[in-house]
């Protein structure tokens, strides 16, 4: 009998905590296809508002920044991210594991600490422009680490043997690494890339310290209307392209893992 | 064989420079170097108007922690309020955890989906999510009013509870997932054993699998409460910049008023209690708390 209140609390406290994690999501996204643009109130269906997004240049602009930020970072941060997961997995060198500290480093400090200290450090030091420079260079910092742990999952999992085999068979280094290593790390380097875009994609801390005047992404325009109470159903309607864009992604893993298994 | 030692030392540096050459000097030229500079301008005396004097003080840090103002409140308020968020997530992220390992069948993999998503989404898209929905004028508020379960608004915004409500929707995902690896990684014949001894569910539970997830709570306590700590956008859009905490006042003397030694030092001081409640955490929960945050 008490095994099965246990149960029922748990089962009732999960339930709770899936309802208090997407219900206002949910209903945001309802609410983003409402007729009234101010009201709390449900009038009627309309994709007006996802329309008009599209007839809002400066949102248009905006989407584009983001997305050119998000592609370089990605790119940049995945590749010096797989390159260190590979030598922290294969090497033993002194500073290893101080190295495997700092890397940490940038992804635990909460996001306002690092980003204000670089807005100092641009500003005040490297002379670095605010804008798209800083910009992906801070997004950069702070999304490698993330391609580097994730790779590091998964190179536990590998077989490595194929990489001796291929020095075995006379292979040279570069060319094992692109003919078995790359290959073999395929999977995480997608897996990677995945979770730095929508990151980059995403970010307001750290864009909003370094970004400067001018370099308006997504999430600091959004945060501008919220800030002057502009049209709430307009950013109901940007606010869900924000929610269904990590759906997709999800999606897309999904997919490409299935086949990765079909072909395996 | 000294030789061919010395001969496979190079080799093995060469070999490391481009693995992990760029990201040694990404880290130290992005991250360590601006923390260095912080630290430098935060021991250095500020102007009238907020500029840097090149002269040795510690004014910024007496005037934030001891000036009898509203700054050494933010800072234990942060603490307290990142404390309460905390145990909240514990108290409502590890029955979640635990039913999603014991209960989701097949289906584990969707379930916890369905816990991350949202946390991949825009941050302030969920913090506005959020105000929309409890806010007033706001949609429970409106619904709750024309069922008649209500007579009049209730608004929560702008108070504290609001901030940690804010905080707790944020991060309770990312005390799930350490806490479910952690559940995940237990070895069932340790379970079994428990009963064959005669355990009751019960006593097994505290016994045996609350112990062996001391890891994942405590991973997932240093990637709820850090981040809740430095939390600067949920004080500001829900708690609408009267509820401060530690990072407005970076943001406020950085941003706003151009304070940069001001800034420094708070900064400083957030970053020492960072380190400070990591190690500890680290200390409560063993190694495996570390491995659990990434």
């Amino acid at each position: 009998m008490k095994v099965l209140n246990a149960r029922k609390i748990n089962t009732l406290l999960t339930i709770a905590g899936y309802l208090f994690i997407w219900g206002p999501i949910v209903v945001l996204g309802i609410f983003s296809f409402n007729t009234s643009a101010y009201g709390v109130k449900w009038e009627s269906l309309t994709l007006k508002w996802y329309v008009d997004l599209f007839h809002t240049p400066a949102i248009m602009k905006a989407v584009l920044r983001s997305l050119l930020i998000a592609s370089i970072t990605t790119v940049f941060a995945t590749v010096i991210g797989t390159l260190a997961g590979y030598g922290l997995y294969k090497y033993k060198f002194s500073g290893r594991r101080v190295l495997r500290m700092s890397i940490l480093l940038p992804i635990t400090v909460p996001y306002v600490i690092m980003a204000g200290a670089l807005l100092v450090y641009f500003t005040r030091i490297a002379h670095i422009p605010l804008g798209y420079p800083a910009i992906i260079i801070a997004h950069i910092s702070f999304s490698a680490p993330l391609a580097v742990f994730v790779n590091l999952g998964r190179m536990q999992r590998i077989n490595w043997s194929l990489e001796e085999a291929s020095v075995d068979l006379g292979a040279n280094t570069f060319t094992t690494w692109r003919k078995v290593t790359i290959p073999l790390l395929l999977p995480s380097i997608f897996a990677s890339a995945v979770l730095i875009f929508p990151w980059s994609f995403n970010d307001f801390t750290v864009t909003y310290f370094v970004a400067g005047v001018g370099t308006t992404t997504l999430p600091l325009y959004l945060f501008s209307m919220l800030e002057y109470s502009l049209k709430p159903v307009l950013i109901n309607a940007i606010s869900f392209i924000f929610i269904i864009m990590p759906i997709i992604f999800v999606l897309l893993i999904y997919s490409y893992r299935g086949k990765s298994k079909q072909t395996a | 064989m000294a030789a061919s030692k010395t001969f496979m030392k190079i080799k093995t540096n060469l070999q490391l420079l481009p693995t992990v050459g760029p990201i040694s000097i990404w880290i130290f030229l992005f991250v360590f170097a601006p923390v260095a500079v912080i630290v430098f301008i935060s021991f250095l005396a500020a102007g009238p108007i907020g500029e840097i004097l090149p002269r040795f003080s510690i004014e910024s840090y007496r005037y934030l922690l001891f000036g009898g103002s509203e700054y050494g409140r933010a800072v234990l308020r942060s603490i307290l309020y990142a404390f309460v968020t905390n145990m909240v997530c514990l108290c409502v992220g590890f029955p979640m955890a635990y039913w999603i390992s014991k209960y989701g069948g097949k289906f584990k993999a969707l379930f916890l989906f369905l816990v991350i998503v949202p946390s991949w989404s825009c941050y302030i898209v969920r913090i506005y999510a959020l105000k929309q929905l409890v806010g007033y004028p706001g949609i429970l508020n409106n619904f709750l009013l024309n069922l008649g379960f209500i007579s009049s608004p209730i608004n929560i915004l702008y108070t504290p509870a609001a901030v940690v409500l804010g905080l707790i929707y944020i991060w309770l995902p990312f005390m799930v997932l350490p806490i479910y690896a952690s559940l995940e990684g237990i070895n069932p014949a340790l379970l079994e054993a428990s009963l064959d001894l005669g355990a009751t569910p019960r006593w097994q539970f505290f016994t045996v699998t609350l112990p062996l997830t001391k890891g994942g709570i405590f991973g997932g306590t240093i990637l709820t409460f850090i981040p809740a700590l430095g939390d600067w956008l949920v004080p500001l859009l829900i708690g609408g910049n009267r509820v401060w905490m530690a990072g407005n006042l970076i943001q406020h003397f950085l941003v706003v008023r151009g304070k940069i030694a001001m800034a420094s030092s708070m900064a400083v001081i957030l970053t020492a209690a960072v380190v400070l409640l990591i190690y500890m955490f680290i200390k409560l929960g063993g190694e495996e708390s570390m491995e659990r945050i990434v």
